[in-house]
């Protein structure tokens, strides 16, 4: 089969099932800002690519994924998008757990987690971030110990993106008394549905829940779920921010253009492109999308002979940060062109703070330069990773 | 991403152009190294590469500011090879030896008559050294000797490249096809390329600084105020190289392999991209120098100005704007 073949495939499939009764109310529902949306049916969605063998396409064969090649994963996601695909529900535990247990895991841990993620029927969520640890994750303090087989498990996580939902979370946690910094932190394997485990959710700007706080009051979790050795978690953790190399990020800018195109036509209906301003802005973010296009498929595009040209004189491994700074930032100047065309209208609510997908483009943008990194972290890491400028 | 060819031609040229940027640099450019004939046809006596090769070497001649005309002189060769047999033969194995430096009257200051043109043209990039102008009347183009033409230098605000006004008057001419807005597009994509390498040696410089200069008992470079700058400055370089060979590709797809829009809309929006890119990092470069880069001795000063003066001719960044919104269809 070549690609042209494999793309029909997936787009074969992906018409078929988002047409089915079931899931025909999904397309384009539960993406960044609209986490709240057909959270069941999403799940429903998720055991569907599960059973029909689309989730874990770049996993090896012997793991239970496909094998796929990064151009055959391209594909799937660009296809995903064009068919406005709704927003996953197992993507923490496809593209980022699945990933670092296939690096770090032990055989009995690949052989226990691998098929229900695969299935899409165990949901994963990742306890990093905490109140006070957030850009320096390293000072967590969220703790664990080692008690009769099992470790115990005190503190609280934030920002945890479907927790909720989730059966696992991939916890860092500090479990060396007394340790410091980077030192004595393990990534802790954690069923979320027990006693000790609290869940609320955070409102947040666009009235709705996306993320929520974690707490741990003496949960447990069995002493081998631990990914990779008990004090090397730092790590683990490092290696698994390694593996979003957005794959998924070629995908995205199809939704950004589809985006795009829906701001164009509010533009031309309401008569706003009249205004010079604006149809400059219009212009400008056109050709905005363009350049983070080439930047994107330049920078990941390398796919598995490994990156492109785009890092210029950029030392390896800072593509997907450079790309990060990028998409967030044209994202949210897209969502303020967005509420500026859409003009006073913009200004009101529905029932129950109900928005419209421009208003939520335009408020949940401003999520995007402060998660997965903040752009001020990113920068610090392409100046001295991809630029060899010293620590301040 | 270059091919093991262009990666090879790469660091030849950027080999050379780190040793000579003399007098002499133009006839070791050609005789040595051949690259004036780039894109011209082997039979001519060039390499019969491609506008590919010649944007890997464009760009590698804009990081230093090489000054001689080869931006101007190779994309003839390539223009010329596309043109038909007669200029082709007329001039091409000049071009290819480096005998005849070209320069591209493009615009609309020129008109033809019975195979003769006339018209005054100002800003021509390179023309003060020019043996051939290629020059568009309308949707043609047409090939010139300077001998048939009136060309006074100007002095210029960036040192590194001549312009010259063109002055043409029943001025015999070589019809040279009729694919004048291709030409002015394929113009822009190489100021667009030339225009990266600029901005990519520009950041090089600086972050070069920033490492060696100490205040306050550290380098400069350890400041997060600085260090984000560069790093902002680190993005936009990476994203004018991708845009501009994205052009590149456009430009140098076999024909029938991409459509003609995408060079007509690639064109204008690469070189908006790039310049703006290009004037941001030379005008940074300037800024975290401090009073060194302010100095006519520091290289930093000639960088800015190319990089204004590429902005104001062959489309300023609103004229782009405007001619990129309209080909491809948002008004």
């Amino acid at each position: 089969m070549n690609d042209e073949d494999f793309r029909l495939e997936v787009r074969g499939w992906l018409t078929s099932a988002l047409g089915s009764p079931e899931f025909a109310c999904l397309a384009g529902k539960g993406g960044t800002g609209r986490a709240h949306e057909f959270v069941d049916e999403r799940m429903a969605w998720e055991r569907r690519l599960g059973a029909d063998g689309w989730i874990g396409l770049g996993w090896p064969e012997a793991d239970g994924g496909r094998g796929l090649s990064w151009d055959r994963q391209v594909i799937f996601y660009e296809e995903y998008a064009r068919a406005n695909g709704p927003g996953r529900v197992g993507h923490i535990g496809e593209q980022l757990v699945a990933p670092t247990l296939l690096m770090f895991g032990t055989p009995e841990q690949k052989a226990r987690f691998l098929p229900g993620i695969a299935a899409g029927t165990e949901l994963w969520c990742q306890g990093y971030s905490e109140p006070g640890a957030g850009s320096d994750l390293a000072g967590l303090r969220t703790r664990a110990s080692l008690r009769d087989g099992e470790w115990h498990i005190d503190g609280q996580k934030i920002w945890t993106s479907l927790a909720h939902v989730a059966d696992w979370c991939f916890l860092l946690a500090r479990t060396e008394a007394g340790s410091d910094r980077h030192r004595g932190l393990s990534c802790l394997l954690v069923p979320v549905r027990q006693p000790g485990i609290e869940i609320r959710p955070i409102t947040q700007i666009t009235g709705t829940a996306e993320f929520n706080e974690v707490f741990f009051d003496d949960a447990r979790t069995l002493a081998e779920n631990v990914a990779g050795s008990p004090g090397d978690g730092w790590r683990v953790a490092l290696g698994m921010l390694g593996v979003e190399r957005g794959v998924s990020n070629l995908g995205q800018l199809i939704g950004f253009q589809r985006e795009f195109e829906s701001v164009l036509t509010t533009a031309r209906g309401n008569g706003s492109i009249d205004d010079p301003d604006i149809a400059a802005r219009i212009a400008d973010a056109w050709i905005g999308l363009q350049v983070l296009r080439f930047t994107t498929e330049d920078a990941l595009g390398g796919g598995d002979a490994g990156g492109g040209s785009a890092g210029g004189g950029l030392a390896g491994g800072v593509a997907a940060n450079v790309t990060k700074v990028m998409w967030t930032t044209w994202h949210q100047r897209l969502g303020e062109l967005a509420a500026d065309v859409a003009g006073p209208d913009a200004t009101l609510a529905g029932p129950d703070y109900g928005l419209t997908d421009t208003q939520r483009l335009f408020l949940f943008a401003r999520a995007e330069t402060i998660f997965g990194g903040s752009n001020e972290i990113q920068r610090n890491i392409i100046a001295e990773r991809g630029l060899g400028l010293p620590r301040g | 991403m270059d091919t093991a060819e262009q990666a090879a031609l790469r660091e030849a040229v950027r080999d050379f152009c780190g040793k000579h940027r003399d007098a002499q640099a133009w006839t070791r450019l050609t005789g040595e190294l051949g690259l004036t004939g780039l894109a011209v046809p082997e039979c001519y006596g060039g390499a019969g590469a491609g506008l590919a090769e010649v944007a890997v070497a464009v760009e590698e001649t804009g990081r230093v500011l090489l000054p001689a005309p080869y931006l101007s002189t190779a994309l003839a060769g390539a223009v010329l090879s596309e043109a038909g047999a007669v200029p082709a033969a007329e001039f091409l194995p000049g071009i290819a030896s480096g005998a005849l430096r070209a320069a591209f009257v493009l615009g609309s200051a020129v008109t033809a008559s019975g195979g003769r043109l006339t018209g005054v043209a100002h800003h021509v990039l390179d023309g003060a050294e020019a043996g051939l102008f290629i020059v568009r009347a309308g949707d043609a183009l047409f090939a010139v000797r300077a001998a048939d033409a009136v060309a006074t230098p100007a002095g210029t605000l960036d040192q590194t490249r001549s312009q010259a006004a063109v002055a043409f008057q029943d001025a015999p001419a070589l019809a040279a096809g009729d694919a004048a807005e291709r030409v002015e597009d394929l113009l822009r994509v190489m100021l667009a390329v030339e225009s990266a390498g600029a901005a990519a040696h520009c950041l090089d410089v600086t972050v070069g600084y920033l490492k060696t200069r100490v205040q306050f008992g550290r380098p400069i470079g350890a400041f997060q105020a600085l260090r984000h700058r560069c790093a902002d400055l680190a993005v936009e370089v990476a994203s004018a190289r991708a845009t501009a060979y994205a052009a590149v590709r456009a430009a140098a797809a076999p024909a029938g392999t991409a459509s003609p829009a995408e060079l007509a809309v690639l064109g204008p929006l690469a070189k908006r991209h790039c310049v703006d890119v290009f004037w941001h990092v030379a005008a940074e470069m300037i800024q975290l120098h401090g009073g060194i880069g302010f100095t006519w001795e520091h290289e930093a000063h000639r960088y800015l100005k190319r990089a204004k003066t590429t902005q104001l001719l062959h489309g300023t960044p609103a004229e782009l704007r405007r001619l990129v919104s309209q080909r491809a269809g948002l008004c």
